[in-house]
């Protein structure tokens, strides 16, 4: 018979990982997920230490709780990216893994030993590149600019981090938010939104063919016919014409940047003599909106459908105040107070609101 | 044979007088917006003879006056600098390849460009940057070259430096740019008419016209220079100042054209080719032959950009697809280059 004292410091360890759960109560056993480039990868149960150069994927681990994991962020969010600071202050502090064209330093990557990579989806040879050379599991997550798969990737990531609770409390938030702006009054209605053209990417002319968040506030983007669907979020140049034969009720401008960085205005529009017989223009109805900035920000995403239902269907929202909407959505996702209202202070987007 | 050339060339020269004119007139048609051709006429004469046949109901007026006509000026008159700046060129430097990326131009106006979308914002426009760094472009070069700015070589190597330096430049900008200031600089530097404004022509068009004109003149000194540097010298001319003329002359049309349109490359190699393909090496029928035809080819170039498909395509991408393999063709087949 074996002493009962003899076996107490194997076992008592041993029972102590079976009961206590993981940092961020992470499940310790494999977990098989399937990517956005339809890859089936084995994630190791306990991931510690992590390196996105997905900025969407690394604002989705933050609202996770799990920001304190990332050990390693890609250039644009550090460099380019006016919310991430806000959203997570300590990430200043973190080491940048990438460049500009955001190609992994792999020494850097190495020193900072990672557990697994977040890559993006568009970059797939860069994905089975990193795979090869680090001998991690490297994930290309991104929602491509569509809300099924960005509610997709936050499930993937709460599974991932064994954060699935909190994964689900974020989509059923995010379902929620999105529900009651579809459900309000004439935004039930298909056909009843106005016609919509956006400008996006620094031109007057660039615009998305699929841009959801006006779909989802009841608009029509009139850009989403001119490329086949499966180009998802691909941007088309259109001519001046195109616009004058469109003839917008809406148009929309890119305002992701601080005012002096954008090179189209809501006020260059509203002074163009070429644009001056479309009813948007004669009805004063050009505004900013947020826009693409490497894909979403899922609390902005959110935010700026509110924002957009509001301004299609002025009447089905007689109480809405952007910022404090903002406000309380950021909280939601980040948990601190404000972090809206700072953005906002930097794009100056109290001034967007028409009334 | 050379009854023949003369009989093409005459062809060539009437065609050359009428065709610009028919192709913009036609081209007034086109567009995303459509207007019946009566419609479009009787709004032109309306506009001319404001008191005699109606126009047409406003929204057409606008359209044609203020997104189709200066599109189509800007298109003609583009087509013309870079057509004759590049025979220009190819004819005093007495090589068929030279042509405006060779002197530095479109990577001077690129980085201007690139400057002025990337950390100047709105404050200085890209075509007035564009326009500045092309000039400082040609200075480089003609710096560089010194006393030897007449000699082949010695202009070719010049630029070539000067085209790699501001390459670089033109990187270093790109790579600390942030990505939605790329992104404009991106689609400048890839060529488009379609935000044509009279304001902007208001600038470009004189230059153009001046620079156009000027070339056209000299172009029977072209023809003395091109003989080779004894020869011009023996006849009298000041080989240095005659090349250092048109060098200038060349520059400015290109850089004006370059600042508004942005990069449109290959107008300014395959044009000339054509036109001696037809009409011979002599620059008194190429010089102004190549401006109309130039012309010509930005128009219908424009035309098919903006209507093959609901989504405008980038003319610099349009030319650069259409006339490579369009001159790789001719090359094949003729054997030969003409000079």
């Amino acid at each position: 018979m074996i002493p009962a004292k003899s076996i107490l410091p194997f076992v008592l360890p041993a029972l102590a990982a079976m009961t206590i759960p993981a940092a961020g109560g992470q499940a310790l056993s494999p977990v098989t997920i399937v990517d956005s480039l339809g890859r089936e990868i084995v994630v190791p149960g306990r991931v510690e230490r992590i390196i996105s150069l997905e900025p969407e994927v690394t604002r989705i681990i933050v609202a996770l709780g799990e920001g304190k994991r990332l050990v390693g962020i890609d250039f644009f969010l550090r460099h380019h990216d006016r919310l991430f600071p806000l959203v997570f202050p300590s990430s200043e502090r973190l080491p940048v893994v990438s460049n500009q064209g955001q190609d992994l330093n792999y020494e850097e990557a190495i020193r900072l030993r990672p557990d697994i990579l977040f890559s993006s989806p568009s970059e797939f040879r860069m994905t089975e590149s990193i795979e090869r050379k680090m001998k991690r599991p490297v994930v290309a997550l991104a929602s491509m600019g569509r809300f099924r798969d960005l509610l997709t990737e936050i499930e993937t990531l709460g599974r991932i981090l064994g954060r699935e609770e909190r994964a689900a409390e974020l989509v059923s938030f995010f379902g929620s938010r999105m529900g009651s702006v579809r459900g309000i009054g004439p935004v039930r209605a298909a056909d009843a939104g106005p016609s919509v053209y956006l400008s996006f990417w620094g031109s007057l002319l660039r615009t998305p063919v699929s841009y959801e968040p006006v779909g989802a506030a009841g608009g029509n983007n009139l850009a989403s016919r001119l490329l086949p669907s499966y180009l998802g979020t691909a941007g088309a140049t259109v001519s001046l014409e195109q616009i004058l034969v469109w003839d917008p009720e809406v148009i929309l401008v890119q305002g992701n940047y601080p005012p002096a960085e954008r090179q189209v205005t809501v006020e260059g529009i509203l002074g163009d003599p070429r644009l001056a017989s479309v009813r948007a223009v004669r009805d004063g109805r050009v505004h900013y909106t947020f826009g693409f900035w490497y894909w979403w920000d899922p609390a902005l995403v959110l935010v700026e459908t509110a924002y957009l239902a509001r301004l299609f269907h002025p009447g089905s929202f007689p109480n809405f105040d952007l910022t404090r909407e903002g406000d309380a959505i950021f909280k939601e996702f980040y948990g601190v107070e404000g972090l809206f209202s700072a953005l906002c202070r930097v794009l100056e987007c109290h001034e967007w609101n028409p009334e | 044979m050379s009854g023949t050339r003369n009989k093409r060339a005459t062809a060539a020269f009437v065609l050359a007088a009428v065709l610009p004119i028919v192709l913009l007139l036609l081209s007034l048609n086109i567009g995303a917006y459509r207007i019946p051709p009566k419609a479009v006429f009787t709004t032109i004469v309306g506009a001319v003879f404001p008191g005699g046949a109606s126009g047409g109901p406003s929204p057409y007026a606008d359209i044609l006056f203020r997104i189709r006509l200066p599109r189509l000026l800007l298109a003609l008159f583009a087509g013309a600098a870079l057509a004759v700046s590049g025979a220009s060129l190819q004819a005093i430097f007495k090589n068929p390849l030279v042509f405006e990326f060779s002197l530095g131009i479109s990577y001077g106006a690129a980085f201007g460009a690139a400057l002025s979308l990337v950390f100047l914002g709105r404050k200085v426009p890209a075509q007035a940057a564009a326009f500045l760094f092309a000039i400082i472009a040609v200075l480089a070069v003609l710096f560089i070259a010194g006393k030897a700015a007449s000699q082949v070589v010695t202009i070719l190597l010049s630029g070539v430096i000067v085209s790699a330096l501001f390459q670089a430049l033109l990187s270093l900008v790109e790579f600390f740019a942030n990505p939605y200031a790329l992104q404009s600089l991106i689609f400048w530097l890839m060529g488009s008419l379609a935000q044509a404004e009279w304001k902007d022509l208001g600038l470009t068009l004189p230059v153009i016209g001046v620079g156009v004109t000027v070339l056209i003149l000299l172009r029977w000194r072209m023809n003395v220079l091109s003989l080779g540097d004894d020869e011009a010298r023996a006849l009298g001319v000041n080989i240095n100042r005659e090349k250092i003329a048109v060098i200038v002359l060349a520059a400015l049309t290109t850089a004006a054209a370059t600042a508004v349109t942005g990069v449109i490359s290959w107008v300014g190699l395959i044009v000339p080719h054509l036109v001696r393909m037809a009409v011979g090496a002599d620059n008194r029928k190429v010089i102004p032959l190549s401006a109309a035809y130039g012309a010509c080819l930005l128009i219908v170039a424009d035309d098919i950009a903006r209507s093959v498909a609901s989504f405008e395509i980038p003319i610099g991408i349009l030319t650069s697809v259409v006339g490579i393999p369009f001159f790789i063709v001719l090359l094949k087949k003729s054997g030969k280059i003409w000079l």
